[in-house]
């Protein structure tokens, strides 16, 4: 048992943390072209904003399980197959790239606009304002919001039991729903509690150095 | 340096600016004062270009600043330094990254940018303050950088919004008087705008005041202060309680006069008494000026203000609520 629960950790952790990361880059690209083209933004172009806003809106109102099911020609496009951890993070990416836009794009309004005029003030491009004065001002937020990424990412792995995904939340659905092993069950939720709780303290600890 | 011929300037149906007119020369220090909402921060940021205008002329060292390609504008905005109300400094970064941003962004190499902060620093009285975060700082330490990084580049102008106003009165005198240091030494043309009038007396040679997006006075501050006309006395209304009875006269004294007693001898030569109600000592720019505002009762005002008007004095009857 020890060494199912040992490699069903490894499969959440592997499946959390490249999603992430693959989720992080995906949506701050795109919520950085919100940024830019929004009414408010450096080059505001109201076709390509609405176009971004509602396909961000209609990924984001996708069930997962629905969503993971949906994508399986795509994901088999990808990464060759559709059963496994690996093949669990295109779902899983896709799923949490609108969601990571819109908190990101959050983060970079609240920079303050008069930060920005400042530096237009004295000459600086659209790219230098975005790179050198956003992104470095929202930065403390972006770090906060990229932690409740990773946690949502935590709780939608554990679907992924579904496409033969595995990991945490397969076992308790495994051995502890389905089998009726409730010690299972339970030692598989206080792992994830913990995880959940190491995440969050790394970002809070993060955010405290940088602020 | 600027020259604005019947500018304006629309909000959707909102007519924000309406036929502004005005010069300013090399070296002035030029006041824009209104209440808020009457378009004078709109006015300062059309100069660099941060806003447009619909209409009119505005020409900054000679060259409209409509139609210019982006590349030019960031020309002329290097030429423009500007300093604003709540500072805007990147509050995560150091003082110097602070200084330091507009010369990286220009391209100066880094030993060069280097020995300016230094220089901007000690101009503005910081150097200890270098490797501080912005947050560390009180507001008046904070204003002294906005001007530093807006002085980095050597501009031959700065544009001042509403730049003393989350100060208090302390802070805001020693940040007057480091921009009139920097307009005397280093020979830089200022626009200012503000709400306050006290920043308009210390600082400004020459003044408009805007309401509802034009302007409805305009001239030298100092002859403007001592004969105010209707826009600027709806400014300035005066906080000196009215006596029931009896009529308040305002009497203004520049310095050549300051020294004599005139109040004394008014009272003697015309054997009247009257009542002093507030008085107060202000000042513009390197001069002194003193306000008196005495009662006087209805039956004397006719020759208080013959004698007045015989002695070359400023004043000027204030009605109630005034």
């Amino acid at each position: 048992m020890v060494n199912e629960f040992a490699a069903a950790l490894w499969e959440t952790l592997y499946m959390v943390a490249l999603s992430t990361l693959f989720s992080g880059l995906l949506g701050f690209a795109l919520a950085l072209v919100m940024i830019l083209t929004g009414a408010r933004g450096l080059r505001p172009n109201r076709g390509l904003y609405s176009t971004l806003d509602v396909l961000v809106n209609l990924l984001r109102s996708f069930p997962f399980i629905i969503l993971m099911i949906a994508i399986i020609p795509m994901t088999r496009l990808i990464v060759g197959t559709s059963i496994g951890s690996t093949a669990s993070i295109v779902p899983l990416t896709i799923a949490a790239t609108p969601f990571v836009a819109r908190l990101m794009e959050g983060s970079l309004l609240e920079v303050d606009e008069g930060v920005v005029e400042a530096a237009r003030s004295f000459g600086a491009g659209d790219g230098q304002i975005l790179f050198r004065v956003m992104v470095p001002e929202a930065m403390p937020s972006i770090v906060l919001n990229w932690a409740v990424v990773a946690i949502n990412l935590l709780g939608y792995s554990a679907m992924a039991g579904a496409v033969g995904g595995g990991g945490l939340g397969d076992l308790a659905i495994k051995y502890g729903y389905n089998r009726f092993q409730t010690d299972v069950m339970i030692y598989a939720v206080v792992i994830l509690i913990v995880i959940v709780q190491v995440i969050q303290s790394a970002g809070n600890a993060l955010y405290r150095r940088i602020r | 340096m600027i020259r604005i011929d019947g500018l304006g300037k629309k909000y959707g149906d909102l007519q924000v600016l309406r036929d502004i007119s005005l010069h300013v020369a090399k070296g002035d220090v030029f006041g824009i004062v209104g209440h808020s909402g009457a378009g004078k921060s709109t006015l300062l940021r059309c100069l660099n270009g941060l806003e447009t205008y619909d209409g009119g002329s505005l020409q900054v060292m000679g060259r409209e600043v409509a139609g210019r390609t982006p590349d030019e504008l960031k020309a002329l905005r290097r030429e423009m330094g500007m300093i604003f109300q709540n500072f805007s400094l990147m509050t995560r970064k150091t003082v110097r990254e602070n200084i330091l941003f507009p010369l990286e962004v220009w391209g100066v190499p880094r030993r060069q940018a280097s020995a300016r902060v230094d220089e901007l620093l000690e101009l503005v009285g910081l150097t200890e303050k270098r490797d501080d975060r912005i947050g560390t700082l009180s507001g008046g330490q904070k204003q002294r950088i906005g001007i530093a990084r807006a002085l980095a580049l050597k501009p031959k102008m700065l544009l001042c919004d509403e730049a003393t106003s989350a100060l208090d009165p302390k802070t805001t005198i020693s940040i007057l008087d480091l921009l009139m240091d920097i307009n005397r030494r280093l020979g830089v043309t200022m626009v200012v705008v503000t709400h306050q009038m006290e920043v308009v007396k210390m600082i400004c040679n020459r003044v408009v005041i805007l309401d509802d997006g034009r302007i409805v006075e305009s001239g030298d501050t100092d002859r403007l202060f001592l004969s105010p006309g209707e826009g600027l006395r709806r400014l300035i209304r005066d906080e000196y309680a009215v006596i029931p009875s009896g009529t308040n006269v305002r009497l203004m004294f520049p310095r050549e006069i300051a020294n004599e007693s005139i109040i004394t001898r008014m009272a003697r030569e015309l054997d009247m008494n009257f009542s002093v109600v507030g008085g107060r000592i202000e000042r513009y720019r390197d001069d002194v000026m003193g306000f008196l505002i005495i009662n006087v009762a209805d039956g004397d005002l006719e020759r208080a203000l013959r004698w007045l008007k015989d002695n070359d004095m400023f004043w000027e009857v204030l009605h109630d609520g005034e």
